[in-house]
C-alpha cells in the first residue's frame, strides 16, 4: 500500500502547486519535471508497483484521493478560477468513465462523446428555464435523454463492424452542431443560459460564509461533482469486477466466440453503450450549469476527439489512469495558455505517439480482479 | 435408440464449392465420433453448421429430437452444445479463470442488479464458479490450477488447449464438439491431452463428443465410430478399424496407388 | 417546377456527386488493399487543396500571369504532394499497425486528420478564415431556357468523369490493377506470386489520395474557397459513400457518391428552408440503409475464417 500512498501524496502536492502557480516558467518548469519524474519512475519500475498498490488497495487509496481532494479544496477555497478547474476535470473524469465503459470495455466507437455531453447541459438549460423539475432530478433526466438519443443512434449499425459505428457517431456529432447553430429554438449558435443548481432553497450559485471565512460559490459544486465521480467510479469498477464485465471484454476480443457461449452480443452492446451515454449526460448536465451557459461551439467533434485522446493516452480499461490523463489534457492548456491554441494538435500528435509506441496507454489495464485482495 | 444428433441431407455451398454435400450423419448418446478426412473436406464447415455460425442451404438439424437448423449460436449453446476452435480463440489478454467462465455464460447470474448492488451474493457466486472451474481444470493439469487468475497470453499451445476445452466444458454440455485439439502439439503431448479428455468423459459420464482429427493414433484410441468425409461427402462410416481399411478411404486420403 | 431550376439541381447534385465518388473511391482502394479505415483521407484533400492555393500564389509571384499554366500547376503540385503524403501515411502509420487491432489504425488515422486539419488552421496564414480560391476556368455560359449551364461547371463534369474512367481503366485493365486487384483479394497469396506487397500499398494509397487532391481543387473551383475543415465534411460523406456502396467496391464507391448527392438534393428540394437539413437528411436516410444492410450495396468482402 505504501507505494499508493507515496504515489497519491506526491501527486496531490504537484498538482496543488501546479494550480497556484501563476508565472509562465515557472510552470514549464514544474511541468518538464513531471516529465522527468514520470519517465524515471517508468525506468525504475515504480510505476509498476504504484498500479499494483493501487489495485490491491484500491479502497483504502480511494478513500484518501476523496480527503485529498477536499485537501486542496481547502487550500483553494476562495479562488474561482481553479475551483472551476478543479470542478471540470472531475465532471470530464465522469464523462470519460463512461465513455471507458463503451469503448474500453466493450468496444464501441463513439466519436460523439462531447455531442452526448452537450446533449446533457442543453437539457439543463432548457429544463432550469422552462419548467419546475428540480435541479437536483434534471440531473439524472440529462442522462436518460442522452442516453436514449445515443441508443436510438446505435441501434441500426450494433450489428455490423466498428467502423459503421465510428462513421454514425461521427456523422452525428458533425450535424448536431449543424443543427444546433441553424436552431433559434436552441438558442442558436449563441447558445442558452443555464440557471444553477438549487437544492432546497438553496442556490449553489450564492457564494458560501463560514464564519469569517468566504468560501467561492463553485464549492458546492465541487462537493456534488466529486459525489458524482465517485459514485461513477464505484459503479465502472463494480462493472468491471463482474460478469458483465466480463461479458463486455469476451464480445469486444472476440464477437463469434462470445456467441458461441451464449453471449447476446447486441444487447450487450447496447447495454454498454446506454450506460455510458448515461454517465456522460449527467456529467453534462452538471457541467451546464456550473458554467451557466451552453452553446454549441463547445461541444463540437473536435472536443470528443479530446474525450477519446484522454482515454488512449491514460490507458484503455484503467479508471485511475484516466483521471489521470484528464487531469492533464485540461489542466495543462489553462495554465500554459500558450499552448492553449495548440491543443488539438498537441493532444492528437501525442496519442499517435501512444498509439505507435505504447498502444496500452500511460497505465495499462490490469487483470480483472473480482475482489481486490482476494486470495482463494 | 434416437441419436443425440442428427443431420439430414445438410448441405452448404461457399460461391462454387460444396463444403457439405447433402450429409446423413448420426451421433448416438454418450458415444466418442471421430469425423475424419482430409483437409477441406467439410469438417469443421459442420461444426460450423451445428453451431449456428453458417446456415444450412439444404437439410435439417435435430438435436435431442428438436429442430436446430435454424437456431443461432447462441440457442445452440443454451441447448447444450459446446465446442472447442481449429484455430484457438481464447481471449488471451484476460486470465484463465476469465476465459473458463465465458463458457459458463448459461450458469452465471448475468442480472445488472445482481452484479452490480448484490456484491455479497456475487461475491458467493463468484467462488463457487471459482472452485468448480479448478476442479475442472485440475483433471487435465494441477500445474494451470495453480495459475487460474495469470494471463493466457504467455501459455504454451497444450495449456492454451486444456483452458479452451474447459471453456467448453465448464457448462456441462450434452454434445462437445473438438476441432482438431492436437493440432500444433508434439506425439506426446496428444497422448497426453486424450489421456485426459478420457478423464473428463469418466467425470461426466453423460458426455458426448465428436472429435476432428488427423491423428490417426489419436481416432483409434478414443473413437467409438467414425465418419470419414471428402469434398462434402460422406465416404465411409462405422468403427476405426473397418474404415481404415476402406479402399476409398485411403485413396482420399493417399491418393490413387 | 421550373425545368431550369431541376437542371439547376441536377448540376449541383452532380458535381458534388463526383466529388464525393472521387473521395469514396480513395477510401474504397484503402480498405481493398489493407483492410484499413483511413480517417484522414479528407483531411488530406484539404492539404491538397491548400497547396494547390499555395502554388497559385507562389505561380503568380513568380511572374507568370496564364491562367492555364497555374491550372497545370496547381493540379500538378498538388496530386503529386498528396500521393507523397499518402504513402507516407502508409508507409509510417498504417504498415507498422497491421499487427494491431484494426481499431489502432482506425484511431491513429483519426488523429492524423486532426494533424492535419489544425496544421492548416494553424499555420496558414489566417487558416481559419475561409480562403478564395482563383477562378481559372472559363466562367462564360450556355443558356438553355432558364437553365445557365456554366462551362466551368461542364469542364470539371469532364474532367472528372475522365478521371473516374481512367482509375477504372487503370484498375481494370492494366498489370498494375491486376497487381493492387490480387493484394486486395489475398495479400499472402499475391505475395508468393511475386508482387512486392509494400510497393503495392503505398502505390494505392498515391493514387486514393491524388484523387483526393482532384477533388479538392475541384471543389475549390466550384465553391471558389476553401477552409480548413473542407476535407472532414468530404470525408465524412465519402466514407458514408463508399459504406453504401459496399467497401471494397470501387464501381460501389462511384456510385454511393452519387447516390449521396442524390438524396442531398432530395432533401434540398424537400425542405428549401435551411442547407443544414440536408445532410441530416441524407445522413439519415444511410443509417436506416445500414440497418437494413449494413454491408452495403456491393458486398463488403467480410474474409473472417472461422
Amino acid at each position: 500500500m505504501l507505494p499508493g500512498v507515496i504515489a497519491l501524496a506526491l501527486a496531490s502536492l504537484y498538482l496543488s502547486a501546479l494550480l497556484a502557480v501563476e508565472k509562465q516558467p515557472l510552470i514549464i518548469g514544474l511541468l518538464a519535471l513531471a516529465v522527468i519524474v514520470a519517465l524515471g519512475a517508468y525506468w525504475m519500475g515504480w510505476l509498476a508497483s504504484v498500479s499494483r498498490s493501487f489495485a490491491d488497495r484500491e479502497n483504502v487509496l480511494g478513500t484518501m484521493a476523496i480527503v485529498a481532494a477536499f485537501a486542496m479544496a481547502a487550500y483553494f477555497h476562495d479562488d474561482h478560477f481553479v475551483l472551476l478547474l478543479i470542478v471540470t476535470v472531475l465532471l470530464y473524469t465522469v464523462a470519460t468513465l463512461g465513455l471507458n465503459i463503451q469503448f474500453g470495455y466493450s468496444g464501441v466507437l463513439n466519436f460523439a462523446g462531447a455531442s452526448f455531453f452537450g446533449i446533457g447541459a442543453y437539457t439543463s438549460a432548457v429544463l432550469n428555464a422552462r419548467t419546475t423539475v428540480p435541479t437536483l432530478v434534471v440531473l439524472p433526466i440529462g442522462g436518460i435523454i442522452a442516453a436514449l438519443i445515443g441508443s436510438l443512434l446505435l441501434l441500426p449499425v450494433l450489428r455490423t463492424r466498428g467502423h459503421y459505428a465510428a462513421l454514425v457517431t461521427i456523422a452525428f456529432a458533425l450535424l448536431l452542431k449543424a443543427f444546433l447553430e441553424v436552431n433559434d429554438v436552441l438558442g442558436g449558435p449563441q447558445g442558452l443560459q443555464v440557471k444553477g443548481m438549487t437544492v432546497g432553497g438553496w442556490s449553489f450559485n450564492d457564494s458560501i460564509e463560514l464564519g469569517k471565512i468566504e468560501l467561492s460559490f463553485y464549492m458546492s459544486y465541487f462537493v456534488l461533482s466529486l459525489a458524482l465521480l465517485v459514485a461513477a467510479f464505484i459503479l465502472v469498477r463494480r462493472l468491471e469486477r463482474s460478469w458483465i464485465g466480463l461479458n463486455l471484454d469476451a464480445l469486444r476480443l472476440d464477437e463469434t466466440a462470445a456467441s458461441c457461449f451464449g453471449l447476446d452480443v447486441a444487447r450487450w452492446k447496447i447495454t454498454a453503450f446506454t450506460l455510458g451515454n448515461f454517465l456522460i449526460g449527467i456529467a453534462g448536465a452538471l457541467f451546464g450549469m456550473v458554467g451557466g451557459f451552453v452553446a454549441p461551439n463547445n461541444y463540437t467533434f473536435a472536443d470528443s476527439l479530446i474525450l477519446v485522446s484522454i482515454l488512449l493516452l491514460g490507458g484503455i480499461g484503467n479508471p485511475w489512469g484516466l483521471a489521470v490523463a484528464t487531469v492533464i489534457v485540461i489542466v495543462v492548456p489553462e495554465k500554459l495558455q500558450t499552448i492553449q491554441e495548440y491543443r488539438f494538435l498537441l493532444y492528437a500528435v501525442m496519442v499517435i505517439a501512444v498509439l505507435l509506441f505504447r498502444p496500452e496507454g500511460l497505465l495499462p489495464r490490469p487483470l480483472r480482479s473480482y475482489f481486490p485482495g482476494w486470495r482463494p | 435408440m434416437t441419436p443425440l444428433l442428427e443431420a439430414r441431407s445438410l448441405t452448404r455451398r461457399f460461391g462454387g464449392v460444396v463444403a457439405l454435400g447433402q450429409l446423413d450423419l448420426e451421433v448416438a448418446p454418450n458415444e466418442i465420433l471421430g469425423l475424419i478426412g482430409p483437409n477441406g473436406s467439410g469438417k469443421t464447415t459442420f461444426f460450423n453448421v451445428v453451431t449456428g455460425i453458417y446456415r444450412a442451404e439444404a437439410g435439417t438439424l435435430s438435436f435431442e429430437g428438436n429442430d436446430i437448423t435454424r437456431a443461432s449460436p447462441r440457442a445452440i449453446y443454451h441447448a447444450g452444445i459446446s465446442r472447442t476452435f481449429q484455430r484457438s480463440r481464447l481471449a488471451l489478454p484476460l486470465s484463465v479463470f476469465d476465459n473458463i467462465m465465458i463458457g459458463n455464460h448459461k450458469r452465471l447470474n448475468q442480472g445488472l442488479w445482481f452484479n452490480l448492488m448484490k456484491r455479497n451474493a456475487f461475491k458467493r457466486e463468484f467462488e463457487a464458479s471459482y472452485r468448480a472451474a479448478r476442479a475442472l481444470i485440475e483433471v487435465f493439469e494441477p500445474w494451470l490450477a495453480e495459475r487460474m487468475f495469470e494471463p493466457v497470453t504467455g501459455m504454451t499451445m497444450i495449456d492454451r488447449r486444456r483452458i479452451e476445452i474447459c471453456r467448453a466444458l465448464i457448462s456441462q454440455p450434452k454434445l462437445l464438439l473438438l476441432d482438431e485439439p492436437s493440432a500444433g502439439m508434439t506425439h506426446d503431448e496428444t497422448t497426453t491431452l486424450m489421456d485426459e479428455i478420457l478423464q473428463v468423459r469418466e467425470h461426466s459420464p453423460n458426455l458426448t463428443i465428436i472429435i476432428v482429427e488427423h491423428e490417426m493414433g489419436v481416432i483409434e484410441r478414443i473413437t467409438d465410430c467414425c465418419v470419414v468425409l471428402n469434398f462434402g461427402l460422406k465416404i465411409a462410416e462405422g468403427p476405426y478399424r473397418q474404415i481404415a481399411a476402406d479402399p476409398q478411404v485411403q485413396e482420399a486420403y493417399l491418393g490413387v496407388a | 417546377m421550373d425545368i431550369g431550376l431541376l437542371a439547376q439541381y441536377i448540376m449541383n447534385g452532380l458535381m458534388a456527386g463526383m466529388m464525393y465518388a472521387l473521395v469514396a473511391v480513395g477510401f474504397t482502394l484503402f480498405f481493398g488493399v489493407l483492410d484499413v479505415i483511413q480517417f484522414a483521407h479528407g483531411d488530406v484533400l484539404t492539404v491538397g487543396a491548400f497547396t494547390a492555393l499555395i502554388t497559385f500564389v507562389g505561380v503568380h509571384a513568380a511572374g507568370v500571369h496564364s491562367g492555364s499554366i497555374a491550372l497545370l500547376a496547381m493540379l500538378i503540385v498538388a496530386i503529386f504532394a498528396t500521393a507523397g503524403l499518402g504513402m507516407l501515411i502508409a508507409r509510417y502509420l498504417v504498415l507498422p499497425l497491421r499487427a494491431a487491432p484494426a481499431l489502432n489504425t482506425l484511431l491513429i488515422t483519426l488523429m492524423l486528420g486532426t494533424v492535419l486539419r489544425e496544421s492548416v488552421r494553424l499555420f496558414y496564414p489566417q487558416g481559419a478564415n475561409p480562403k478564395p480560391f482563383p477562378a481559372l476556368l472559363p466562367a462564360n455560359s450556355i443558356n438553355f431556357g432558364n437553365f445557365n449551364l456554366r462551362l466551368d461547371n461542364a469542364i470539371m463534369l469532364a474532367a472528372g468523369t475522365a478521371v473516374i474512367v481512367g482509375v477504372e481503366f487503370l484498375l481494370n485493365r492494366t498489370k498494375l490493377g491486376l497487381a493492387i486487384r490480387a493484394v486486395a483479394q489475398d495479400e499472402e497469396t499475391a505475395r508468393t506470386m511475386g508482387i512486392n506487397f509494400v510497393a503495392i500499398v503505398l502505390v494505392a494509397f498515391a493514387i486514393g489520395s491524388g484523387l483526393a487532391a482532384f477533388a479538392g481543387v475541384m471543389d475549390g473551383f466550384y465553391y471558389n474557397e476553401i477552409n480548413f475543415g473542407m476535407g472532414l465534411y468530404l470525408g465524412i460523406i465519402g466514407f458514408a459513400a463508399a459504406i453504401i456502396g459496399g467497401l471494397g467496391s470501387i464501381y460501389g464507391a462511384i456510385l454511393g457518391g452519387f447516390l449521396f448527392a442524390a438524396l442531398q438534393t432530395i432533401g434540398t428540394v424537400a425542405l428549401p428552408f435551411a442547407s443544414a437539413y440536408k445532410d441530416v437528411f441524407a445522413f439519415a436516410v444511410i443509417i436506416i440503409f445500414m440497418a437494413w444492410r449494413p454491408t452495403g450495396l456491393i458486398r463488403e468482402k467480410i474474409s473472417e475464417r472461422v
